[in-house]
């Protein structure tokens, strides 16, 4: 196949202009977008992450306030007396006093350790405290050792005392940063480092459950969760599971009951799992439709680009398309000329904005905290413009192959 | 012969209507991006009280435990403990301080239609009023008095006095608050200083506070700290230990009469540093640091990253956009080149011809701008959807508009430099040969 | 060589129907150097390009070297373009991009010769036009004259049967059109037929035969000196009723 190669190029290089602006427009887009995708990618993966609940979409709380006088022994009365309320619901699978709730933005964080004996912690986890209803209401999967038992679920007043369980349940990813490689259950933790540490027995391992705040990395999946009944102050927080489905349905009716339950006025603020998920990640989906768009209007203005200037291409050298014609060209060698010239330029636009692309993406780990781009969306986006530069030229490149040989002739 | 030109170019924009449209269109989109990103940008980074911002300081004093500590590591939690909060307000190391405590409390309103509900607010001293500026509907902040004793009273903020009170002053009247009845003695006005820089950690509802309680009343009756608790060492339960910890939760502000006087507090803070250190309440040997307004913005990393990156994507896609104008307008004039013949035959010169073919861009770049600026309005709209706190950011105010058609007329016409250059090189003669 | 029979064109646009050819006949043979005169508008133009293969025609039939060019599609045609035919226009129509070597070059890039080969000819082509010094050099470097010549060698590289020319020294001024002249007498001496459209009756008088083509139809038939046989008795122009 003769494809002229040396010819067409040399061409091109004496007007060069016209093939830069275009070459220009490849490469930026290229390393634009292979960037943009990139970070799409990974931002979609972190909010996909599990929280390690069974059903998040049946899951919810209520966050309940009474307002009345009570002390605090009657204060505990009363839960006992509105968990046995939320579980008669019809249609509940579980419910039970929980003192935060996973992906929920809020709630308390300690630095735990293997060793007292250690320089710093090893890690910083979520503390979640359950009445014994937990692995329960939340469908979490015990790998190792077992769940609590309700001799272990200590009745404390919050008022009086800060009581450090006696016993605990951890993630996995936590027990593998403590005690890497080993069993868990039956070893001592210990809350802070130093003389202050406060040892406490891991009585079993959950598959997972995410943090509070579900950050990005590994730190997400250090959770602890430990056995309190609480009570005294004014606020507690129930989680409940209704079957599958049946959550708005379930949480209207637990709503009615409790609130029927009570001689005083109570404020209940009613959250779900689902709804948690969707604030806590709403701004890196916000992100990433942002960086979709963008580069759909990327690509739009980079193939208006190139058909523009295909075109124009074609409309100058209509004369010189003739006298190719009159030579002997076929319709086929004319297009062919178009494509190959088209493809030349995009070449030298893939090529640049493979350089444009690692180099822009090390701006933005030096300065913005991203992630190193893997060589496959560079790879991918070069294959990607390649296609689009021949069709795009595509059209032109027809226009100009059905040009008469006549125009040769033409005196103008 | 602006005006001249001016009409040509109207005039041949009108000629290749779909060229036209695009080049206009592809500015337009670019822009947009631009100007939308940097209303946001401009938003989150513009300086919330230019008068005072360089005489506004936030202290921070590391109270961390000796154990695990290394110097220059990122702070946990740059709050303060109410020891030390309190011991450097009665030193008053500058002119004005105040101590602030986000809380909350359910609210009982006086109308029985409406159920009760947790309005979430500050506790700061007095003094916060004056220092930032808020503005007042009805009433005053509290008095002094009423700040010794932890007296029972409130400043309202103006959506939930309206909605316990409505449009009547509700000033001296009094709401049932946490179980008490507290009295109102002011109502703050629509204040929305954009970030709310007062309290950056922990902070409250992206629409303002509901209610604003003396710091004094708030501790007196043991509210609970919501916004960030730390401690570094286990404490008992109970208020009482909480003010006696070394438990961070307190934001505290200091105000001097001018800049010049920095250097003057940060000595006083260390002075302050080194006697808690004598008495052995400071453990760390750790430097006091001090954050004016700014200072402290940029520390609490207001601009996110991401903010960052959409700004800098769209600066990118502008300059896409703008190699593509060039593009076509390259096209664009060079079908034009036997007019310019004419032209310069007529007697044109080359300078004459410059100024018509750039003013001629600078038509398209008008255009642009007016387009875009439509584009801009509906972006910031898209994204002002995605959050309360978004959607207090996302919106255009009239250095922006400026902007808009400054950045879409400089943009064109930079993009048409080239080509115009290009267009004035063509000579007279061997285009009217080719007729 | 030659031949056309009965031949029309009709250009139909809109509602206006215009003939540029009306039962037009030719008959040229091998060898043989014929200028094509006529006032503007006679349809010089259309005949040069169907005989050219640029352009089709309504009626009549086209026999080229024996190649009936009825039916056959655009790609047949631009073969026999290509190997049978040469082109030398006004206005030169050379690629000002490429350089001479390359100009030269194309129509035999689209001929299928491998590159030694390619090169064998152009070198060959350019030295007969004494231009083989400055194959590097670009076409806004010549002189008209030259730049004629390096059309002349690009028509002639591909060793074509028949050089069609359109008016080669309408730009030229009378010295370098004596030359291009010259060199045209040279090639159809060596053996190759030309057929060439002009405006210059001076030029006119100095080929073998002379065709007048006025509103469409040859008119005219002044020969001069023995034409090489090719078989068939020279045909005589009919006379209009």
């Amino acid at each position: 196949m003769n494809m002229e190669i040396r010819p067409i190029l040399s061409a091109l290089l004496r007007n060069k202009t016209g093939p830069i602006l275009v070459a220009m427009q490849v490469a930026l887009s290229l390393a634009i977008l292979a960037n943009a995708l990139h970070i799409v990618n990974e931002r979609r993966e972190v909010a996909a992450r599990p929280s390690g609940l069974a059903d998040e979409a049946a899951t919810f709380y209520f966050s309940v306030r009474n307002l009345n006088q009570d002390t605090p022994d009657q204060k505990l009365a009363g839960i006992k007396r509105e968990l046995e309320v939320l579980r008669a619901v019809p249609g509940m699978v579980s419910a039970g006093q929980v003192s935060q709730m996973p992906l929920s933005q809020s709630g308390t964080t300690s630095s735990v350790s293997a060793d007292p004996r250690q320089e710093r912690e090893s890690a910083y986890t979520s503390v979640y405290a359950t009445d014994g209803a937990m692995v329960k209401t939340f469908g979490l999967k015990l790998v190792e050792g077992r769940d609590f038992l309700p001799h272990e679920v200590p009745e404390v007043n919050q008022t009086l005392e800060n009581r450090i369980p006696e016993t605990i349940l951890i993630t996995k990813a936590l027990a593998e940063k403590l005690w890497p490689g080993a069993p868990a259950a039956g070893r001592t933790m210990y809350f802070g480092v130093g003389n202050e540490a406060r040892g406490v027995q891991v009585v079993g391992v959950v598959e997972r459950l995410q943090s509070v705040h579900a950050e990005v990395g590994v730190a997400a999946e250090y959770s602890v969760v430990m056995p309190e009944f609480s009570y005294g102050r004014p606020g507690t927080t129930y989680a409940m599971r209704a079957e599958a489905g049946q959550r708005d349905r379930v949480m209207q009716e637990a709503e009615r009951a409790l609130r029927k339950s009570s001689a005083t006025p109570m404020i209940l603020r009613i959250k779900t799992v689902e709804g948690d998920r969707q604030d806590r990640y709403r701004a890196d989906m916000a992100l990433s439709w942002m960086l979709v768009t963008v580069s759909v209007l990327l690509l739009l203005v980079t193939c208006s680009g190139i058909v523009g200037m295909a075109s124009l291409w074609v409309t100058q050298r209509r004369k010189q398309i003739g006298v190719r014609r009159a030579l002997g060209a076929r319709r086929i060698d004319i297009l062919r000329y178009f494509i190959v010239e088209n493809v030349l330029i995009t070449s030298g636009g893939v090529f640049g904005g493979v350089l444009l692309g690692v180099g822009l993406n090390q701006l933005l780990v030096s300065k913005l905290e991203m992630t190193r781009l893997p060589l496959v969306y560079l790879i991918g986006g070069a294959l990607m413009f390649w296609a689009i530069g021949i069709l795009a030229a595509y059209g032109p490149a027809w226009r100009a192959a059905s040009t008469s040989p006549a125009m040769a002739t033409r005196s103008t | 012969m602006f005006g001249y030109y001016f009409k040509l170019g109207l005039r041949s924009l009108r000629r290749n209507r779909y060229l036209t449209a695009l080049m206009v269109l592809t500015l337009a989109v670019g822009v947009a991006a631009s100007v939308s990103t940097l209303t946001i940008l401009h938003a989150m980074s513009g300086d919330p009280i230019p008068s005072k911002s360089d005489r506004m300081f936030v202290p921070f004093i590391d109270n961390g435990q000796p154990d695990g500590y290394i110097p220059g590591s990122d702070h946990i939690d740059m709050q303060m403990s109410y020891k030390d909060a309190t011991n450097l307000l009665r030193a008053k190391p500058g002119d004005r301080g105040t101590a602030i405590y986000g809380t909350g409390m359910p609210i009982e309103p006086p109308r029985t239609d409406i159920p009760a509900f947790t309005g979430f607010g500050l506790a700061p001293t007095r003094d916060f009023f004056a220092m930032f500026e808020a503005p007042f509907l009805h009433g005053q902040p509290w008095s002094v008095e009423d700040e010794t004793r932890g007296a029972n009273v409130v400043v309202l903020g103006r959506a939930v006095a309206e909605k316990m009170f409505g449009e009547a002053n509700p000033v001296g009247q009094r709401l049932r608050m946490g179980g008490d009845p507290l009295t109102v003695v002011g109502v703050l006005d629509e204040w929305n200083p954009m970030p709310r820089y007062y309290k950056l950690i922990g902070s409250g509802p992206a629409t303002g506070e509901d209610f604003m309680i003396p710091f004094t009343t708030a501790v007196r009756r043991e509210l609970p700290a919501y916004g960030s608790v730390s401690c570094s060492e286990s404490r008992d339960s109970g208020f009482a230990s909480l003010l006696a910890s070394e438990c961070t939760w307190i934001q505290l502000w200091i105000e001097t009469r001018s800049s010049m006087d920095r250097s003057e507090m940060h000595a006083l803070l260390e002075n302050y540093a080194s006697e808690q250190r004598k008495l052995g309440r400071l453990k760390r040997q750790a430097p006091v640091e001090l954050y004016n307004v700014m200072e402290w913005m940029e520390k609490q990393k207001v601009v996110g990253n991401d903010t960052r990156l959409s700004a800098w994507l769209a600066f990118g896609f502008l300059v896409l956009c703008l190699v593509n104008t060039v593009g076509l307008l390259l096209a664009k004039f060079s079908v034009r080149a036997s007019e310019v013949g004419i032209r310069r035959a007529l007697g044109a010169s080359r300078g004459d011809i410059f100024r018509q073919f750039l003013i001629e861009t600078g038509v398209v770049g008008l255009a642009g701008g007016v387009l875009g600026l439509a584009l801009a309005f509906g972006a910031l709209a898209l994204i002002g959807m995605e959050s309360k706190s978004m959607a207090a950011v996302a919106r255009m105010d009239w250095q922006m508009l400026a902007l808009t058609f400054v950045m879409s007329i400089v943009a064109s016409l930079v993009a048409g430099l080239l080509p115009t250059w290009r267009a004035c090189q063509v000579t007279p003669a061997i285009q009217l040969k080719s007729q | 060589m030659l031949r056309m029979t009965n031949l029309s064109k009709v250009y139909r646009t809109h509602m206006i129907e215009t003939h540029a050819l009306r039962g037009f006949e030719i008959h040229v043979s091998q060898g043989e150097f014929v200028t094509v005169t006529g006032p503007s508008g006679s349809g010089k133009t259309s005949f040069l390009n169907i005989a050219g293969l640029l352009e089709e025609f309504t009626s009549g039939e086209y026999v080229l070297d024996g190649v009936n060019v009825q039916g056959l599609d655009d790609a047949a045609r631009s073969r026999l373009r290509n190997e049978k035919l040469g082109f030398i226009f006004q206005g030169f129509n050379l690629i000002p991009d490429l350089n001479l070597f390359d100009n030269v070059d194309v129509p035999l890039r689209y001929r299928g010769f491998n590159a030694r080969e390619r090169k064998e000819r152009i070198e060959d082509a350019l030295s007969k036009v004494g231009l083989a010094s400055r194959m590097k050099h670009y076409p806004a470097e010549l002189s008209g004259g030259q730049q004629q010549r390096v059309a002349i060698a690009r028509a002639l590289a591909g060793s074509p049967k028949l050089l069609l020319a359109d008016e080669p020294t309408g730009n030229l001024d009378t010295q370098m059109a004596r030359g291009v002249m010259e060199l045209l007498e040279e090639i159809n001496a060596a053996g190759t037929t030309i057929l060439m459209v002009t405006h210059d009756p001076e030029l006119a008088v100095r080929t073998h035969r002379n065709v007048h083509i006025i509103d469409g139809q040859v008119s005219d038939l002044v020969r001069r000196g023995p034409s090489l046989v090719d078989g068939h008795a020279p045909a005589h122009a009919s006379v209009p009723a």
